[in-house]
């Protein structure tokens, strides 16, 4: 079984005792971490390891004459040395998530061009780091650099420098990696009814995920078995461990990959790198445990980022308020290389649209490569872009009609008669309370009575966006978690997932399901580390699909072994399964639960006493249960339903500018959210903090900061402007509006990321409150805030845009002087299918 | 990091023999708050580190006879904070006060006033306050013994006017009639980062007003700078907001020319020097005023 049907939300099959769903149980995580006994990927020692470091290029865009590693192999502890041309039909190119390599534009090593800087040239392993580190020293690289690209505007020009010449791409010559389309409605004819349409040019920045835990792995090849095993900071057991196995061409029995505590990913840790390539081969070729674990430059240089944007964006209101019509023009830069980059402007575009349904969506995207760092996902996936061009224009297009943000969004947010309720986006929401979140949001910042009364310099902003609950990617037709359950001889369970907890509290979570589910305690319940060797498929934790997919698996397979407990107890208690019951540890005839049988018993009756067991029974108290959404492909207008339900978030922001250092103050920030039912509140509570966190960071601090020549200036902790705690306001006005999921069987959605969209758009709406300036870059720095201050005051404006506008720009442009899509013609693609899109399809 | 082989002398005398035997790859270390995420970084590296840990009477602060404040270069952020008013009186307590405003407490703890007058970085918080009181800095070498002007000190971004071979000594504060109020005044995206614009104000009175002011802006140019022109607007009655105003405009002017109309970075700084130097004038004026 593939996919559950869709049932309600009721409770649980335990019937007695308290429920655990729905309560802040304490995390059983943080134990551990609290005590610092966690074992992370540089906690790992083996015995025999032995140290790799890689060789970066420190340019950005090369040419390679020669990489020499031979006067590396002479320095003193030097094991071995790799680097690319060595490699070149022996390891296979990869470029695509999971299977069918489409794209072979990932390589362990730069061969003839680099390509970004930080880009691998050569490694070295040795008996210890430093020893690698004098290794890659001695390695002679010859490069002839090149023209760097790193404005993706520039790298549309026809003169731009061709960042990958190897690869043609299906819209020819050029840095057009992929492009994208929706055309939804008729977008010309809301703009020619609408009373206003509003129209910005917005960028975003690029963001890491800056998760303290460093990528890494160790990797131990046993030359006996031919087992590989790899630890691995990861996201993804099997995402890594099959790109491995096709990279390196041996079976994916002989690559196991285990996961030790992961201190974050935020997305960034989605993939498979070429530094768990390089470790492997290392170990093969020593049969010796390489660990590689990267420094905090090398993981910005190299990891993936936050694809930075370019938005030609127009909205169009009709005289009322309601949102007819949204048109945008796309330039995506997602850096020289990426596997998930083309993705991100899919969904974040489809899901972006949310929470209005725009009855007309034009969008068209350039999907660019620039001599930047490679683009990902990172915690939003897109949303929070689009939410910062969309939810500005919202309120852009309410003051040009005098109407109140708050009223026109309470207008448009989705609120239908009768659920489930199909967009003309194709989302089909099943259930939502967004529009009672945004009213909440509004009261809990105090919106009508700090307008009325207006404070120098401060202002407020609203935004309103829904997130995806897991999601169908455009190239990955699956969206399945699975888990396997067993209940031990002495009547403990163990929860086998491969789907790592990176901070979602898997361990928490899962618990508690299993616990409500089996009447057991749970401190009875563990979660096994995941590992490729006995955990089942499943795709991994991001797209904040833990608590729904992955919880929906686990609850299946909770009541699939009921059933088979309960079946025992019925033999041996000679009574029918329906008159049991389950909670305290056993299972008892219904209306006495001080009596029955423990849990222990039953499960020793399987293993030990198999003479007791019904007829035919299958004595095994393991089972396993998938789940996979019922969520559609996308279709070729850009339409569908890519999420199995959509949780809510309303923010509204309180800032403060400080007219003489520029310095963005968030006075206060109110966040309701509709995340279904929640099965830890502690836990979503701390994924909101969390999510506003990186929210604030994108909003106005961090970025990557490049020089002409593709060198990054920003690349440590020191100076990326990562939000730290004393930055934060007091995050005390957060609730939840529960509109349980009527898709998912236990009715939750999705948590990790719904804090972070709307953040830059609330802050950027409140800035504009605050000081009549609208800006549309990212971040909103003290620079850039005390640079338009100034810029206002010289020009003697009420209202200023920038910095796009500046210096000679005062109304809306005419969208004929904006850039169309330059790699090929909009509507010159032929599509070879086109998908019925019947509106009552899904309802 | 390298591999290095760590000294560790118990005068200054020894140590100054030791980074001569060692030269050229020998580096002084105190708390190795800059030179050891250096190392790390691969950026130095020292064959010989010479610890100024165990050298004796290198860390501490004392009143000297003519009323001059003292402070051993290996005295720590932390150690000053730790100060009260009978050591650290009158606008010596701005040091104090500075020490305790920087980075973060790891930092504050192991990080000395010498290693920061010794970096370099344009950024830090001590040199523009010890350039801006008019201190003087003592250092020792095979040479013998020599007194500075701590303005002039940094010469840019790593480079300190301190031979291979010297040793500083202590930062020495002037007695405290040289002013009667000291203002520091920084500008930094987060709590613990480096400033971006800071500025010392010292103001001396006179009968009717200011007898003499002092302005010192750091972060804006390779290293502090001394504005006398925008300071000697300030002597005379006590400045009103917009003398200050005029003051802080005219310092922006002479730190960086131009600034207003420069690039978006130069600009922002321009603005900052205004308005730091604008609040550091104030805070100063009103000291005085009260004393």
């Amino acid at each position: 079984m593939t996919e559950a049907p869709p049932r309600t939300a009721g409770p649980g099959p335990a019937a007695t005792g308290p429920r655990l769903v729905g309560t802040s149980v304490p995390r059983k995580e943080d134990l551990a971490l609290l005590t610092g006994t966690a074992r992370f990927i540089d906690d790992i020692r083996l015995p025999g390891m032995v140290h790799a470091t890689i060789l970066r290029s420190t340019v950005a865009h090369a040419r390679v004459r020669s990489i020499d590693t031979a006067p590396a192999r002479a320095v003193p502890g030097v094991l071995d040395v790799l680097a690319g041309a060595e490699l070149v039909g022996k390891v296979k190119p990869w470029g695509d998530l999971m299977q069918d390599l489409l794209v072979g534009d990932h390589f362990p090593f730069a061969t003839d061009k680099v390509l970004y800087e930080g880009q691998e040239l050569a490694a070295v392993v040795a008996g210890t780091r430093y020893q690698a580190l004098d290794g890659c020293e001695a390695v002679a690289v010859d490069l002839e650099e090149l023209p760097a690209v790193v404005d993706p505007e520039q790298a549309l020009r026809p003169d731009a420098p061709l960042v990958q010449e190897r690869i043609v791409y299906e819209f020819g010559e050029g840095n057009v990696f992929d492009r994208y389309r929706v055309r939804v409605g008729d977008f010309a004819a809301a703009e020619r009814d609408a009373a206003v349409v509003v129209r910005q040019r917005f960028t975003t920045n690029k963001q890491a995920g800056a998760a303290l835990d460093p990528h890494g792995c160790v990797a131990s090849h046993d030359p006996f078995t031919g087992v590989l095993t790899l630890w691995s900071s990861t996201q993804s057991v099997y995402m890594v461990r099959d790109v491995l196995a096709d990279v390196l061409q041996i079976p994916r029995t002989k690559v196991r990959v285990m996961v030790p505590e992961v201190g974050a990913g935020f997305g960034s840790k989605a993939q498979m790198f070429g530094h768990e390539v390089i470790a492997a081969l290392f170990s093969m070729r020593l049969g010796r445990p390489v660990k590689l674990v990267l420094r905090r430059d090398e993981i910005f240089r190299a990891g993936t980022t936050r694809n930075s944007q370019v938005r030609y964006a127009e909205l169009a209101m009709a005289a009322d308020g309601e949102i007819t019509g949204y048109r945008d023009y796309v330039v995506h830069n997602t850096g020289a290389m990426s596997v998930w980059g083309n993705q991100v402007v899919h969904i974040g575009t489809n899901v972006g649209m949310l929470p209005y349904p725009i009855p007309n969506v034009h969008v068209d995207s350039d999907i660019v490569h620039t001599t930047t760092a490679p683009g990902g996902p990172l915690r939003g996936f897109g949303i929070p872009q689009t939410v910062w061009a969309k939810e500005q224009l919202v309120d852009m297009a309410a003051r040009e009609l005098g109407l109140d943000p708050l009223a026109v969004r309470e207008r448009n947010v989705v609120d239908p008669a009768t659920f489930p309720y199909r967009t003309p986006m194709g989302q089909v929401i099943d259930s939502t309370s967004i529009k009672q979140c945004l009213t909440a949001c509004a009261e809990a910042i105090d919106w009508a009575a700090k307008r009325a009364a207006p404070v120098p310099h401060e202002g407020l902003g609203l935004a309103v966006s829904m997130k995806y609950t897991s999601c169908r990617h455009p190239s990955l037709d699956t969206d399945l978690s699975a888990v396997r359950l067993r209940l031990e001889t002495d009547g403990t369970v163990t929860i086998y997932s491969s789907d790592v907890s990176h901070g979602q509290s898997h361990a928490t979570m899962l618990s508690q399901i299993v616990a409500d589910g089996l009447g057991v305690g749970i401190e009875k319940v563990t979660l096994a580390p995941p590992d490729s060797m006995t955990a089942p498929f499943g795709l991994g934790t991001y797209a904040s699909r833990g608590a729904a997919v992955l919880g929906t698996a686990c609850r299946l397979a909770t009541e699939r072994l009921r059933d088979k407990v309960l079946a025992i107890a019925a033999h041996v208690l000679e009574v029918g399964p329906g008159d049991l019951d389950t909670g305290n540890d056993r299972v008892f005839v219904k209306g006495l639960p001080d009596s029955g049988i423990y849990l222990e018993i039953l499960a020793a009756t399987a293993a030990y006493r198999t003479h007791q067991l019904p007829p035919d029974f299958e004595p095994t108290l393991e089972t396993v249960a998938t789940y996979d959404t019922p969520t559609e492909r996308e279709a070729s207008d850009g339409s569908g339903n890519l999420s199995v339900t959509y949780s809510g978030a309303a923010h509204a922001a309180h800032v403060r500018v400080d007219p003489e250092t520029g310095r963005v103050t968030v006075v206060d920030y109110a966040m309701v959210h509709d995340t279904g039912t929640v099965i830890n509140p502690l836990v979503v509570e701390g994924q909101h903090q969390g999510g506003f966190l990186m929210g604030m960071g994108m909003a106005l601090s961090e970025d990557y900061v490049y020089d002409e020549n593709g060198h990054q200036l920003n690349a440590s902790f020191k100076d990326y402007l990562a939000v730290t705690a004393p930055e934060v306001p007091e995050l005390t006005r957060m609730s939840e509006i529960p509109a349980p999921s009527t898709t998912i069987p236990g009715g939750q959605k999705g948590a990790g990321e719904s804090g972070t969209g709307p953040v830059p758009a609330a802050i950027g709406n409140a800035v504009l409150d605050a000081t009549g300036i609208r800006f549309t870059a990212l971040p909103i720095t003290p620079q850039r805030m005390l640079t338009a201050l100034r810029e206002k005051e010289r020009r003697g404006v009420e209202t200023l845009r920038y910095p796009d506008d500046m210096p000679d720009f005062t109304g809306p442009r005419c969208p004929d002087e904006w850039p169309s899509p330059t790699a090929a013609e909009a509507d010159d693609f032929d599509f070879d299918f086109d998908f019925d899109l019947d509106p009552e399809e899904g309802a | 990091m390298r591999a290095f082989t760590w000294l560790e002398p118990g005068t200054t005398t020894d140590a100054v023999a030791l980074l001569r035997e060692h030269a050229p790859g020998a580096r002084l270390i105190a708390g190795g708050q800059s030179l050891l995420l250096a190392m790390k970084d691969r950026t130095a590296g020292p064959t010989h580190l010479v610890s100024l840990a165990g050298v004796e009477g290198l860390a501490g602060v004392r009143t000297a006879d003519d009323g001059s404040l003292v402070v051993g270069a290996a005295t720590t952020y932390t150690a000053l904070t730790r100060l009260d008013a009978t050591a650290l009186g009158g606008w010596h307590g701005v040091l104090g006060a500075v020490a305790g405003d920087l980075a973060d407490r790891p930092v504050r703890n192991r990080g000395t006033v010498g290693g920061s007058l010794c970096t370099g970085d344009p950024r830090y918080d001590v040199p523009v306050l010890a350039a801006g009181v008019d201190a003087t800095l003592r250092i020792t070498g095979a040479g013998g013994d020599r007194e500075v002007p701590a303005t002039g000190f940094a010469q840019g971004p790593g480079l300190v006017a301190l031979r291979p071979d010297e040793v500083l000594t202590a930062l020495v504060l002037p007695p405290r009639p040289r002013w009667d109020a000291v203002a520091f005044e920084k500008f930094r995206h987060r709590v613990f980062d480096a400033a971006i614009v800071s500025v010392t104000c010292a103001l001396r009175a006179g009968a009717d007003g200011v007898a003499e002011a002092r302005l010192t802006v750091g972060g804006a140019t390779p290293a502090p700078t001394p504005v006398p022109g925008a300071a000697a607007r300030l002597v005379g009655p006590l400045p009103d907001p917009d003398a200050v105003a005029a003051a802080a405009d005219a310092a922006a002017e002479e730190v960086l020319p131009g600034g207003a109309t420069a690039g978006e970075a130069v600009r922002y700084r321009h603005e900052l020097v205004r308005t730091l130097v604008r609040r550091a004038v104030t805070r100063a004026a009103a000291d005085l005023r009260r004393s």
